[in-house]
């Protein structure tokens, strides 16, 4: 079936091939095996959070909470696990539902008692990571679980299993978005709440789901921090929520809400990841890295909001030629 | 008075302009003559908004050419056009609402001292004495927000004025205006097309442009089909010009009322100013609500809606008393709220046609929360075949879709939700005359079906036409409930000012 959100793919997927294949021709080590399964685990974590930055973002709000959550669940993992002897999986399945609610709670401050969600989210982003630094007092929590470590490192049928991870996630979060009636809502909430409300859409209902996703999803990011390196870390999820952000964004969403494909935050982490592959291999130094990464936010964002413009010039050109045709 | 010259102040010769798929205007040429009020007509997608863009430096043409006092000139720019005289006030306004009147009337041009600071004592003076010359009642010192939409137009004219604009072109300027307001407007207007001012009168309402215009101009598929002086001012002339057919029936009206009552609504109140509104509506019964802007005609419909809560009273729908607490209790016992502006609260943007006009049966179409693609699809696209919506439009977005065409997608939305009761605000505000005959059919076969309907119009013509009852709406509460055929045009204005409401028009 033909959707309008489809069309919104083709654009990064594109940016995403030229980043590609220019990458490819400029480093000799670009596509060994090795180094593209280290890319699926670097892409991993950021992809997965930028899936609930990207439902909140369609719903025309936006989470700076994420990366400071991270460090707050890895503690609450850590203290579970470690501390009080509460066994993995049950644990794992607590900080999942931990999550959920924290990221309710930022939907409920947004929605019902009308706080800007990014002023609900940037209290988030400084509070969390205090009450973070709250256990422990204030340390890194190591060696937590021997079960833990696999959770990221593990593979199946030889593939990492965080690539499992992706397609599920993103599997469920595209069928969410174009097959669910919650979905709908979400894009309906972002376009034009007003006539959500009038529609019947319960407006504040669904922004609290579009958070609750958020978090949950920023619970699904610690669970495979804290597994990556064993432990649990205050200092975890740096920046992490602006990292999410920029995928959704070069990924086409709209800030302004109610457009963009889930698909293409995917794609937006990817070049984001590939770019910053290829400056390392090329031993780039992190400071020109963080440069270029800003220029190419700026770029995408310019494109997004530059498209209506670009399309007048390149169909203003077709539609005279079409005119010019049927005069002849 | 300075006599109207024979010698064109502004003279557009054939001029062509292109968009993406769509020759908008094909050869156009237009005369605006100082002194005049030039009425520009046509059915929405006719072109005038493309020839308004160009006039106003918004868009260049194509091709041919604009002349100002003979002298051809190149509008390049909204400044450049200001700069040369242009003055336009688009539909939506050019005004910061945070700001005062005279910094409105001043803005972007404020007179400055030294060092670029702005002379706040000549900017006030000179705005008192611009609104004083247009005799318009506003305080320089009023914020720009409290005041209504109409004396904020009026600024907008001020503005115009202020900054020595001898064209002055208004896109639909009446859109928003009570009855008084539009007389004050149209007074405005008139003195000054006496000082030697063109004037470019855009407008749906034919009523109002034949009591003001004194020569039109009509466009119709990006062409002029009748050059000034060509077309009589009259209704009728103007309307086959417009439509390209003569029009036998201006209001197809259908009687289809049933006996049995479908609504029946009993001392409603709310904290709107809705007191105590009683009225039963039957089935295929149009029950017209009449009224000034103001009166509290489209708070009774928010109250109906559940969008305001009730603080009195009750509704009963089929005999079955009715609890609601929001629009998705109002939409299941059948309700139906098509509201006056479909750009703010109607559609949404970002969706095709397609999704626009299922967003009220979302529940209908989900099972365990999944949506049925296909049956969404189906049914949305035998609604646009029945409504004649315009090819292909389920798959576009509805921003590329003329304003008959978006009316139709929110009156589609609520057929789909299988309303029994539709509330229409304004129905047929801003939308040519082909697409008010296509409302006016559907009123009919809705009512045929057995649907009721509510209808509030500003248009006396069309609610005493399409009407099977009209109830006069004065301050909150209905006046008074009759049959259209023991009123007059007249007993509504008449009803509708006998006191005169005080909500939204104080002067700051």
């Amino acid at each position: 079936m033909k959707r309008i959100f489809d069309a919104q793919l083709l654009g990064p997927l594109a940016a995403m091939g030229l980043v590609t294949l220019v990458v490819a021709l400029t480093t000799d080590r670009f596509l060994d095996p090795g180094n593209l399964s280290n890319l699926a685990l670097q892409v991993s974590i950021v992809s997965l959070v930028a899936i609930g930055a990207t439902v909140v973002i369609f719903t025309g709000g936006i989470d700076l909470s994420s990366g400071s959550m991270v460090a707050l669940l890895t503690m609450v993992l850590a203290t579970l696990v470690k501390s009080m002897g509460v066994p993995l999986w049950p644990a794992l399945a607590g900080v999942l539902l931990l999550g959920a609610l924290l990221g309710a709670l930022n939907g409920v401050l947004t929605a019902f008692l009308r706080i800007p969600s990014f002023i609900v989210t940037l209290a988030g982003l400084i509070a969390y990571r205090g009450l973070a630094l709250m256990f422990n007092a204030g340390s890194p929590i190591f060696s937590l679980d021997p079960h833990l470590e696999p959770v990221f490192y593990g593979r199946l049928l030889g593939i990492p299993l965080p690539f499992y991870y992706l397609v599920l996630f993103y599997g469920a979060a595209t069928v969410m978005m174009n097959n669910t009636r919650l979905g709908r809502e979400f894009y309906a909430v972002g376009g034009n709440p007003a006539a959500a409300k009038l529609s019947g859409i319960n407006v504040r209902r669904v922004q609290t789901w579009a958070f609750a996703i958020a978090g949950l999803m920023t619970a699904v990011g610690a669970i495979l921090m804290a597994a990556r390196l064993n432990s649990g870390s205050p200092n975890y999820g740096q920046t992490l929520e602006l990292q999410a952000i920029a995928a959704a964004v070069v990924g086409g969403a709209s800030l302004a809400g109610g457009r963009g494909n889930i698909l293409s935050t995917l794609v937006g982490a990817l070049t984001i990841v590939i770019v910053q592959n290829g400056l390392n291999l090329n031993a780039a130094p992190s400071a020109v890295q963080n440069v270029i990464l800003g220029l190419i936010i700026l770029v995408a964002v310019g494109f997004d909001m530059w498209r209506s413009e670009i399309a007048r010039i390149v169909g203003g050109r077709a539609a005279r030629r079409t005119e010019a045709r049927r005069g002849a | 008075m300075m006599h109207p010259s024979d010698e064109p102040l502004w003279d557009v010769v054939e001029v062509s302009k292109a968009y993406p798929g769509v020759l908008a205007n094909d050869r156009v040429s237009i005369r605006l003559m100082p002194g005049r009020i030039h009425g520009l007509l046509g059915e929405n997608g006719c072109g005038k908004s493309t020839l308004i863009r160009l006039l106003s430096g918004v868009d260049r043409p194509d091709s041919g050419e604009i002349r100002l006092r003979g002298r051809p000139v190149a509008l390049t720019s909204p400044t450049g056009a200001r700069e040369l005289g242009v003055s336009t006030v688009f539909q939506e306004f050019s005004i910061v609402p945070s700001l005062t009147v005279a910094e409105n009337v001043f803005l972007g041009r404020w007179p400055r001292r030294a060092l670029g600071l702005i002379d706040w004592e000549t900017m006030r003076r000179r705005s008192g004495e611009v609104l004083a010359e247009l005799d318009i009642a506003l305080d320089p010192d009023a914020i720009t927000s409290t005041l209504s939409v109409a004396q904020q137009q009026l600024i907008e004219i001020a503005k115009a004025v202020a900054a020595d604009a001898q064209l002055i072109i208004l896109d639909e300027p009446t859109t928003a205006l009570g009855l008084d307001e539009i007389a004050q407007l149209h007074r405005l207007l008139r003195r000054m097309r006496d000082k030697g001012h063109a004037i470019l009168y855009v407008s749906h309402r034919l009523d109002e442009v034949t009591a003001l215009v004194d020569e039109v101009t009509i466009m119709r598929g990006g062409r002029v089909v009748s050059a000034a002086g060509k077309t009589a001012v009259e209704v009728d002339a103007i309307v086959s010009a417009m439509i390209g057919g003569d029009v036998r029936e201006h209001y197809p009206k259908e009687r289809n009322a049933r006996p049995q009552t479908i609504l029946r609504v009993t001392g409603i109140g709310s904290a709107r100013g809705v007191r105590d509104v009683s009225f039963t509506l039957r089935a295929g019964e149009v029950l017209g609500l009449g009224g000034v802007l103001g009166s509290g005609r489209t708070e009774i419909a928010r109250a109906l809606f559940g969008l305001d809560p009730l603080t009195a009273g009750s509704l009963e729908i089929e005999g079955r008393r009715l609890r609601i607490s929001g629009p998705s209790d109002a939409i299941r016992a059948g309700l139906a709220l098509v509201t006056e502006n479909r750009k703010t609260d109607g559609l949404f943007f970002n969706f095709d046609g397609r999704a626009n006009i299922s967003s009220a049966s979302l529940p209908r179409y989900s099972t365990f929360g999944f949506l049925s693609l296909r049956r969404e699809d189906a049914e949305a696209a035998s609604l646009a075949r029945q409504l004649e919506l315009s090819r292909g439009a389920e798959d576009k977005s509805v921003r590329h879709l003329s304003g008959g065409n978006q009316q139709k997608i929110v009156i589609a939305r609520w057929l789909l939700s299988q309303a029994r009761v539709l509330i229409l605000d304004e129905p047929t505000q801003g939308i040519d005359i082909g697409a008010k005959l296509a409302v006016y059919r559907l009123i009919n076969r809705l009512t045929a079906e057995g649907c009721a309907i509510l209808l509030i119009s500003s248009d006396h013509d069309e609610l005493l036409a399409m009407s099977d009852r009209i109830a006069v709406v004065r301050q909150g509460t209905i006046a008074d409930i009759r049959a259209p055929e023991d009123l007059t045009h007249a007993d509504l204005v008449r009803a509708a000012t006998t006191e005169i409401p005080t909500e939204g028009r104080t002067a700051a």
